[in-house]
């Protein structure tokens, strides 16, 4: 069953389009990532998710009830941006007074939840006195109230320390163990890739990719290949087929959009020109993210021009 | 709804309300022991015309009695009103006059504008979608508010003003303790309508401006411009500041006064009580429609 299922989700502000046309499905259980540089789309996308704002266009079904039901909204929990709390309160009464907002969480709910999130020992100091970091762990410990079965959370690791940054990510992991699920947006990739099942790229309000983190890195894997710098133009007329990033074969040095080297060196060899090095990459998450949402960004301007 | 009740209850236990609830206790206290001095005053050396001072006619005699009789039956009424029963007519007077307004416009800034400034609105949509639970959970606990304000500046000024008529030397008031309690409590439940009508606009007022000091802002000069179009003499009568005054039924200041409202609304103007009530209650839905309409557009903060 899908947790969240957007189609056609759309939002206007004035003349300008935060997010364009947004498909989207979420499976129970998954840790889905949600990435994008900044202005893409990702706060104004998840802000709708959580009812704050509504759709220009298309609809949106959480937990199998259509937005705006409020009754899909208070089931799931969510951290959107930097979490905000009544600063002249403890964090324990915070989480007491959210967790009343939302019809009530059973006794110890609180606790539990303080605990998990490792603030148990800070719990009776007042939130204007918590550091970043620990407004960030509160802020998440509020996400979990209740044991919603969906957690919506906006870059969970922010400000948290190396440390704090393992341990939400083992916390994540073992709530979508529990079944829980996990939709979180993040710029930290390497964080990203660790922990999510499923991730979407979404660039100027559009989604641009979708897959498993691992996919999404190979889907499609470069051959680098190294020619001397005599071979370089003879090198660029054969491979010109799988180069689309015309600025990566300076000084002999290419990179080549396809997933098989001998392929390539096939038809280097073929047209004369023997190569140094043949090299089969697996780029990581973020040379694809930089890939993706540079051709986006490049899209865009050509558009505008 | 019960327990986003409490939420918001548990919310108001802050320092700024708590501060603005002394405040406001503070000023009834000041008020009361001005009033009280200014009737000792009065009575020490009644106001008597420069061209009595001097000359001894029997005109003058007269009018020197009669500035002392005058002086007397103040400084009497004074000392009556200072009766653990008949202060309610204080407190509930200036709850429901321009201090009240002023409380429940820095509650309604704190308690509900400071959402947003704060951007605890978003926890707080996320965890109640419902948003005319929401406003109405605002309204009244914004109401709430001023309803303890008045029970406690009430129970304090029973306890304080005997004594500080006893201090002034009035003379003593010649009826049980708790006389007029009746009648308090009668203008104390009026004055609970009239608050719920300043925390509608404080309501409508946060969820137009978004923030905290323009929620006060707004709140506060909305009233005080219907205050001001109260005494325009064509349309005075439309105002919502003339609906308090009719509904209060305030009575013209004394040397304790009972309200900070009626030196500003004229007599005349007056529409009836019913009229006032029914005026208030039109006034206090066109105030929720209002925030109902605005609270429902999208939340960016």
């Amino acid at each position: 069953m899908d947790v969240i299922s957007c189609e056609g989700l759309t939002k206007r502000f004035g003349p300008a389009i935060a997010v364009n046309g947004l498909d989207l499905a979420v499976s129970s259980g998954q840790v889905y990532g949600f990435l994008g540089p900044n202005g893409a789309g990702k706060t104004t996308t998840i802000r709708m998710l959580l009812g704050l704002i509504a759709p220009s266009a298309g609809q949106i079904r959480l937990l199998g009830r259509r937005l705006p039901d409020p009754r899909a909204v208070a089931q799931a929990g969510s951290m959107i941006e930097e979490p905000a709390f009544y600063p002249w309160m403890t964090g324990r009464v915070n989480l007491e007074v959210l967790g009343a907002t939302g019809g009530g969480c059973g006794p110890g709910e609180a606790a539990r939840v303080l605990h998990l999130a490792g603030l148990a020992d800070v719990a009776a100091r007042k939130v204007k006195t918590y550091s970043q970091g620990m407004r960030q762990r509160l802020g998440i410990a509020a996400a979990m109230l209740g044991r919603p079965p969906l957690l919506i959370i906006d870059e969970p690791t922010n400000g948290l320390d190396p440390a704090g940054i393992r341990e939400i990510r083992g916390l994540l992991r073992g709530l979508a163990a529990e079944g829980t699920t996990v939709f979180l947006s993040s710029h930290l990739l390497a964080e990203v890739e660790q922990v999510c099942d499923r991730v979407a790229v979404i660039v100027g309000g559009r989604l641009v990719e979708e897959g498993a983190p691992a996919m999404l890195g190979a889907i499609r894997r470069r051959v680098r290949v190294e020619v001397r710098a005599a071979d370089s133009g003879a090198a660029a007329r054969l491979l010109a087929r799988w180069i689309r990033v015309p600025a990566r074969h300076a000084n002999g040095q290419f990179l080549v959009e396809h997933d098989r080297g001998r392929d390539v060196n096939g038809v280097l060899m073929a047209g004369g020109v023997v190569a140094e090095s043949v090299t089969v990459e697996r780029p990581g998450l973020e040379d694809r993210f930089l890939e993706i949402t540079g051709k986006e960004d490049a899209r865009a301007v050509a558009a505008g021009s | 709804m019960p327990w986003l009740l409490a939420a918001e209850l548990r919310k108001l236990i802050r320092p700024l309300v708590w501060g603005t609830g002394l405040a406001i206790i503070g000023f009834c206290l000041l008020i009361t022991w001005g009033g009280a001095n200014n009737a000792r005053g009065a009575l020490a050396s009644p106001r008597i015309p420069d061209v009595c001072a001097r000359a001894v006619t029997a005109q003058c005699r007269q009018v020197i009695a009669h500035a002392h009789a005058a002086a007397r039956t103040a400084a009497a009424a004074t000392s009556l009103l200072a009766q653990p029963g008949e202060i309610g007519h204080v407190a509930a007077g200036m709850l429901a006059s321009v201090p009240g307004l002023l409380l429940i416009a820095l509650v309604a800034g704190g308690h509900w504008g400071g959402e947003w400034g704060s951007r605890t609105i978003r926890q707080l949509l996320a965890r109640q979608g419902r948003r005319t639970r929401v406003l109405a959970a605002k309204w009244l606990t914004i109401w709430a508010a001023g309803v303890a304000a008045l029970v406690c500046c009430w129970l304090v000024l029973a306890v304080a003003a005997p004594l500080i008529a006893a201090a002034a030397d009035l003379p003593a008031a010649h009826a049980p303790m708790w006389a007029g309690l009746g009648s308090s409590a009668s203008a104390a439940g009026r004055a609970a309508i009239v608050l719920g009508l300043f925390a509608a606009v404080g309501t409508a007022a946060g969820a137009i401006a978004r923030g905290q000091l323009a929620t006060t802002a707004i709140t506060v000069g909305s009233m005080l411009l219907a205050l001001l179009v109260a005494g325009i003499a064509s349309i005075g009568r439309l105002s919502p500041a003339s609906f308090v005054q009719a509904w209060m039924n305030f009575d013209a200041p004394g040397y304790l006064p009972t309200n900070f409202w009626s030196r500003f609304v004229s007599d005349s103007q007056q529409p009836g009580e019913l009229a006032g009530l029914l005026g208030i209650v039109l006034t206090g839905a066109i105030a929720a429609a209002i925030a109902r309409w605005r609270f429902s557009a999208d939340v960016t903060v």
